[in-house]
């Protein structure tokens, strides 16, 4: 789907919002792609910030009741399933991933705010959208997981379900935004191949629509990331250094194909639990998702990169020495 | 060319230097990547470790004109492994084209 921003810069143009009518003037509801711009010269508040993000989030609401509706379990066959069981159990991760960016991002905006208010503004900013992202991806982890419980697939056990919410440790704020931008980038291009797989009709638009919803939280944290390069208070190597663990030979991206996935007892990665089995292609598509890592990567930072070498070496010279 | 012994010694200097531990207790315990970042007050995790390598890697290129790229790591592996990667690495003469 397609982004595009600037719905506010007419609204503030055409003067405050809060008069009767203002409604029928604003555009089309977008993410805010230039946040430290946004904040520093137009002057928008945190509430003007929160009324664009619910508009969005309204403008792209859907019911999973009535998506699964749609689907004809008796279309699905062996490979369909698989598709549907290794979503529903990846999408377990994403709650504790939203209520830690939550938790870390006012813990952040209170560390700055004496120190730079813009920085705290973008912090509370993030932490304030979180509660969307955490609502649509709970409709994908309950569409996906109803469909395996429908179809009798192999339960989740409660123990797999606690144990795949357990929060990640913090980190610095711009790698966890990299990091969240980058996980959205393989999720979406995983949904886009399974939407191309899957024959039913009602599966194939469950898979696009939750694929279009993981490039729109691909958008706002690339935006929120780029606030923060902006705001130069963060160091455009920690953007480069996770994409380079993603990237680099035997990174992150290849998921459980690795051939040595590194063992935690702090958190689960979703990607290092899709599981692959005989006979079932998976979705990989590597090449569109290092495309997609390059091009968040430019608008994170500014920098061009058009290869996994050439991450490397610039976030090498980013790092010195 | 300086010899492996000035080498490794850089190389043991250089990445307790990035890891913020002294020489003798990164390398006198052979600590595992995981044992480091939990002992280093500098790192959180392994993209520090990451960083680690780079300015190593880096220092290496700048003072003795060597390149060297590393491969993912697990954090079970000992820092003496460590060492041998890079020991291995620049006494490749394919890497020695910085």
């Amino acid at each position: 789907m397609s982004i595009q921003a600037g719905s506010l810069e007419q609204d503030l143009e055409d003067g405050p919002s809060s008069t009767p009518g203002a409604q029928a003037q604003e555009g089309r509801p977008a993410i805010m792609a230039e946040l430290y711009e946004a904040i520093t010269q137009r002057g928008l508040s945190l509430v003007d910030l929160a009324w664009e993000q619910q508009r969005l989030h309204e403008s792209r609401r859907w019911s999973v009741m009535e998506m699964l509706a749609a689907v004809d379990f008796e279309r699905l066959g062996e490979a369909d399933r698989h598709l549907v069981w290794n979503a529903g159990r990846a999408e377990l991760t994403t709650k504790p991933g939203a209520d830690r960016l939550e938790r870390l991002a006012d813990a952040e905006c209170r560390r700055w705010q004496e120190k730079d208010p813009t920085v705290a503004a973008i912090m509370q900013a993030c932490g304030t959208w979180s509660r969307y992202w955490n609502e649509e991806e709970a409709h994908h982890e309950t569409a996906f997981n109803r469909l395996s419980t429908v179809m009798r697939l192999e339960p989740i056990t409660d123990a797999t379900f606690i144990e795949f919410r357990k929060v990640f440790p913090d980190d610095d704020m711009l790698r966890t935004l990299t990091l969240l931008a980058i996980s959205e980038v393989v999720a979406a291009v995983d949904y886009g191949q399974c939407s191309q797989r899957v024959e039913d009709p009602g599966l194939r638009a469950l898979f696009k629509q939750v694929a279009a919803d993981e490039i729109q939280h691909m958008n706002y944290f690339i935006a929120f990331a780029k606030a923060l390069v902006d705001s130069g208070g963060y160091q455009a190597k920690e953007a480069f250094a996770v994409a380079h663990l993603f990237l680099r030979d035997g990174g992150e991206v290849h998921g459980s194909k690795r051939e040595r996935v590194e063992s935690r007892d702090t958190h689960v990665n979703w990607w290092d639990q899709l599981e692959h089995r005989d006979g079932f292609e998976v979705p990989e598509s590597l090449r569109k998702k290092e495309q997609l890592i390059f091009h968040a990567l430019k608008r994170i930072t500014g920098i061009t990169v058009t290869s996994r070498e050439s991450v490397e070496d610039t976030w090498m010279d980013l790092v010195g020495c | 060319m300086p010899d492996a012994q000035e080498l490794e010694s850089y190389i043991r200097q250089k990445f307790a230097e990035n890891v913020g531990l002294s020489v003798a207790e990164l390398f006198s315990d052979d600590l595992t990547l995981a044992a480091l970042i939990t002992r280093s007050e500098r790192m959180t995790n392994s993209v520090d470790l990451m960083e680690a390598f780079a300015r190593t890697s880096n220092g290496l290129r700048k003072e003795y004109g060597l390149r060297v790229r590393l491969p993912a790591l697990s954090l079970d592996t000992p820092v003496s492994k460590v060492l041998e990667v890079f020991m291995a690495e620049v006494s490749n003469p394919g890497r020695q084209s910085a």
